[in-house]
């Protein structure tokens, strides 16, 4: 049992280096996409103190929370986006008939068309927004539960970012006409970079409870200030779960549908 | 080594109707017969040749017995293996090449991508340096490896290819349309390849292509397929005796012959002096042999069976 | 004309091949727009006021802001570099048919079809939510067309001189992304420009960007704030000095590229 984790690791790390190699090529491309990434980071930034230059608090949320949910926001994106790479990539795959060549290989496909293209250009970013969470959460008043608490449901976010990109390749399996699903998973998750309160009721239970962003992202957040009540917090474990065997379960249907490129 | 019974695939493929609404909520699909009812099975070391026009099926075939296609119904045992399944065990054994496609990374030398397959499938580095110094030296393309992939010509890159499919030594291997693109002498390289890899190996091979050249040159078995059909599974040289009833008999005349005479065998299919061509009948040629010894002066003749690919056109044909 | 009114059907058509991924387009786009809505809905009815804002304002800037952001800033000329890449762009040059008319007219179509659709889902959406629709002040409309137009031409060629850049580098995406970037935080998208304090805004008015986009959709939803901040001329001005240097920059890669450029397929 070890044997094969001890393996799939050494795969894991093997693509990553390679995907290390391929990103190193061109330095215009890593200068360029971080100063970008940087820049839409320090506007966005702007933006929310331009907001609380007038308003002290919006949704019951005040500067300093807005803060910490913007970079738990900043940092579940980032992370998710640094591991799944490769998930952009998919669909061109199938098209041209790759896919099949990964699905041959002895090891299962998700090291390959999941996590097979970390990005490293996100990974140089992560390390310093994790500090800045780090450091704007230890300037309040935490407890070490509610910090314990919200760490775990940022790792329970992750799970629900986890089957959101399992269910993107589960589509790409299915049918090649949408060739942005996992854009749909952006725009959908940027909802979340402000408190999902914010939206109309009907928005802003959509986006808790039935495509759970303000799980992913609100609730850690508000976990760590004690207004999550316990409801929720089982509702948050119990969603990711679900929301994981069932990207599982379309993932394996995806592959008895599949049709293949090409005669 | 493979069984193949009843095997069946349907394909479910979109009919656009132009009608925006019914395009989105009413789509009609209309099914389609890839694979009707086949059954065939390969033993150890052989290579057998799939060969038929565009949508027969040889490809659906493949890819069903290396488990990327999920039979609609019919029993498929792979090396005791079910393919779909995708055991660790059986993708261990096999190896999938496809024409003009490539598992090699692209922006990376190719010695990176077996680099990887070692680790993927678990090869000691002794093994690993071996088969990798075989494979090479039977291409010539030791200094190829460490070219970034993409700076490689199609020839070159399938030369690649074949080399990251084979470092394992798997017991089947599938090749799809392999020569496809390629110029004659990476043509005849590829061919020569696999050739030699079998006879070292004891691999099974199959083989699927357009190209009856790469049939005729390596395949003793033949798999005729159209239409999801299979309509001749066998050898090569049987399939003449087969399906063959003509000869086609050339002449080269000594000089020129009345016509009379020479229409009494029957209305050639090509004559230009000196050159006549007759096609007859098998049973006829004793006769017609005998005749144009005893009437005809020639300098040259030749008799030659009918050719391959005509026959299988024919077959085709006939199939409607 | 006729030949530049069948690019313009054309692509109508490619866009009907393509119907669910369309839609889907259309739904991430209506995504998108919810955010700054809802967050600016959200503080103005605590502040009541923002900066000359109220809630009837920032509504109405957000109404046009959705139902313009997509005729002004949207465009097909990103297909461009990857035309260059792969050799395709010599079937165009061959043709005889001007390159800059043919993308211009493949633009428009582009631009009719997703204003009607955004039209229609603002529609949508404010009925819904009951959200009384903003009202058009009728005295601005002829300077709301003279910045429009403006807008669409600078953006026009502000998106042809970055394709443009695929004659010397094969990785566009690297500037493209970073002009993406600029244009959805800086191009008043995401919030009108004029919320910022009086330093910054005085400075961005020099850049480009508000012309593209900020400045006709302020004209047609509040123009009458502004009218205290700036003068009009001025911005009429720096919008046409914009225009006119892309204009001439983007002809001038143009004319270079084409010259340097091997036409090597792959």
């Amino acid at each position: 049992m070890f044997k094969k984790l001890r393996r799939n690791l050494k795969i894991f790390l093997l693509f990553s280096y390679q995907s290390l190699k391929t990103t190193g090529q061109s330095r215009q491309a890593i200068f360029l996409f971080t100063l970008g990434k940087i820049l839409r980071f320090v506007f966005l930034f702007g933006v929310i103190f331009l907001v609380f230059s007038k308003t002290k608090i919006i949704a019951g949320w005040s500067l300093k929370q807005v803060v910490i949910l913007y970079l738990t926001f900043n940092f579940i994106d980032t992370f998710s986006q640094l591991l799944y790479r490769e998930v952009y990539r998919f669909r061109p795959q199938v098209i041209s008939g790759n896919l099949d060549l990964i699905l041959v290989k002895p090891y299962h496909p998700f090291l390959r068309v999941l996590v097979g293209g970390v990005d490293f250009l996100d990974l140089l970013l992560l390390v310093p927004y994790f500090f800045l969470l780090l450091f704007f959460i230890f300037q309040e008043r935490i407890s070490f539960f509610s910090f314990f608490l919200y760490m775990t449901l940022v790792v329970n976010g992750l799970i629900i970012a986890t089957a959101f990109h399992i269910f993107v390749l589960a589509l790409g399996l299915l049918t090649t006409e949408v060739d942005n699903a996992i854009m749909i998973y952006r725009d959908i998750l940027n909802l979340g970079r402000f408190p999902i309160e914010i939206y109309q009721q009907i928005i802003s239970f959509i986006f808790t409870f039935i495509i759970p962003i303000g799980v992913m992202i609100t609730f850690p957040v508000k976990a760590l200030f004690h207004f999550l009540s316990l409801k929720n917090i089982i509702f948050s474990f119990f969603i990711s779960f679900f929301l994981l065997l069932l990207s599982i379960k379309s993932w394996q249907i995806g592959l008895k549908k599949y049709q293949s490129a090409g005669g | 080594m493979i069984f193949v019974k009843n095997l069946t695939k349907i394909y479910k493929v979109y009919r656009k109707t132009g009608n925006l609404i019914n395009d989105i909520f009413l789509r009609k699909y209309e099914d389609i017969l890839a694979l009707d009812n086949v059954s065939f099975e390969i033993s150890k070391n052989e290579l057998v040749g799939f060969i038929g026009p565009n949508g027969a099926g040889k490809t659906t075939t493949l890819k069903i017995l290396s488990g990327i296609l999920y039979p609609t119904s019919g029993k498929v045992s792979v090396l005791g293996f079910s393919p779909f399944e995708k055991k660790e065990a059986f993708l261990k054994q096999i190896s999938f090449v496809m024409g003009q496609r490539n598992q090699l990374i692209w922006d990376l030398p190719a010695i990176d991508t077996f680099l990887l397959n070692k680790e993927i499938y678990e090869l000691d580095e002794e093994t690993f340096k071996k088969n990798l110094q075989k494979l090479t030296a039977i291409f010539s393309a030791e200094n190829l490896i460490q070219k970034p992939v993409k700076m490689l010509s199609l020839g070159e890159r399938m030369k690649m290819e074949f080399i990251a499919a084979l470092l394992h030594q798997p017991k089947i291997v599938f090749l799809d349309e392999p020569t496809i693109g390629l110029d004659i002498f990476s043509q005849e390289a590829i061919r020569n390849f696999i050739k030699n890899y079998q006879k070292e190996f004891q691999a099974t091979i199959i083989l699927t292509s357009h190209y009856l050249e790469d049939v005729k040159r390596l395949a003793k078995r033949l798999i005729i397929i159209n239409k999801g059909k299979i309509l001749y599974d066998g050898s090569l040289t049987a399939i003449l005796q087969k399906f063959s009833s003509v000869k086609y008999v050339s002449l080269i005349l000594e000089k020129e012959i009345k016509k009379e005479v020479l229409f009494k065998i029957g209305k050639p299919i090509a004559y230009q002096f000196p050159k006549v061509v007759f096609r007859i009948q098998k049973k006829d040629l004793p006769q017609v042999v005998a005749y144009i010894n005893d009437q005809i002066p020639y300098l040259d003749l030749v008799i030659e069976d009918e050719k391959i690919e005509a026959v299988i056109k024919n077959l085709f044909e006939n199939q409607q | 004309m006729k030949k530049y009114f069948s690019v313009f059907t054309l692509t109508l058509k490619e866009y009907f091949a393509y119907r669910l991924n369309f839609l889907i387009w259309r739904l991430r786009v209506f995504i998108g727009f919810l955010v700054p809505f809802f967050l600016w809905l959200t503080v103005i009815r605590k502040a009541k006021n923002f900066t000359g804002y109220e809630e009837q304002s920032i509504v109405s800037y957000f109404f046009f802001s959705h139902l313009l952001s997509y005729f002004i800033l949207g465009t097909r000329t990103v297909d461009i570099a990857g035309q260059i890449q792969n050799g395709e762009i010599i079937n165009l040059l061959l043709k005889p048919i001007s390159f800059f008319d043919y993308y211009f007219f493949r633009d428009l179509a582009d631009k009719i079809l997703n204003l009607l659709l955004s039209f229609f889902e603002v529609f949508l959406f404010f009925k819904i939510f009951s959200i009384p629709f903003p009202q058009v002040n009728l005295q601005f409309l002829p300077l709301f067309f003279l910045f429009l137009t403006l807008g669409i031409f600078l953006s026009f060629y502000l998106n042809l001189l970055i394709s443009f850049l695929g004659f010397w580098s094969a990785e566009v995406w690297a500037p493209r992304f970073i002009f993406f970037i600029l244009i959805s935080t800086i191009s008043g998208n995401f919030f009108p420009l004029d919320l910022l304090p009086k330093k910054l805004f005085s400075l961005i008015i020099l850049t480009p960007f508000p012309y593209l986009f900020f400045l006709p959709v302020k004209m047609i939803s509040s123009p009458q704030t502004l009218i205290n901040k700036i003068d009009f001329n001025f911005l009429f001005f720096m919008g046409s000095f914009w225009l006119t240097t892309f204009f001439f920059l983007a002809r001038f890669f143009w004319q270079k590229g084409l010259k340097s450029f091997s036409f090597w397929g792959r």
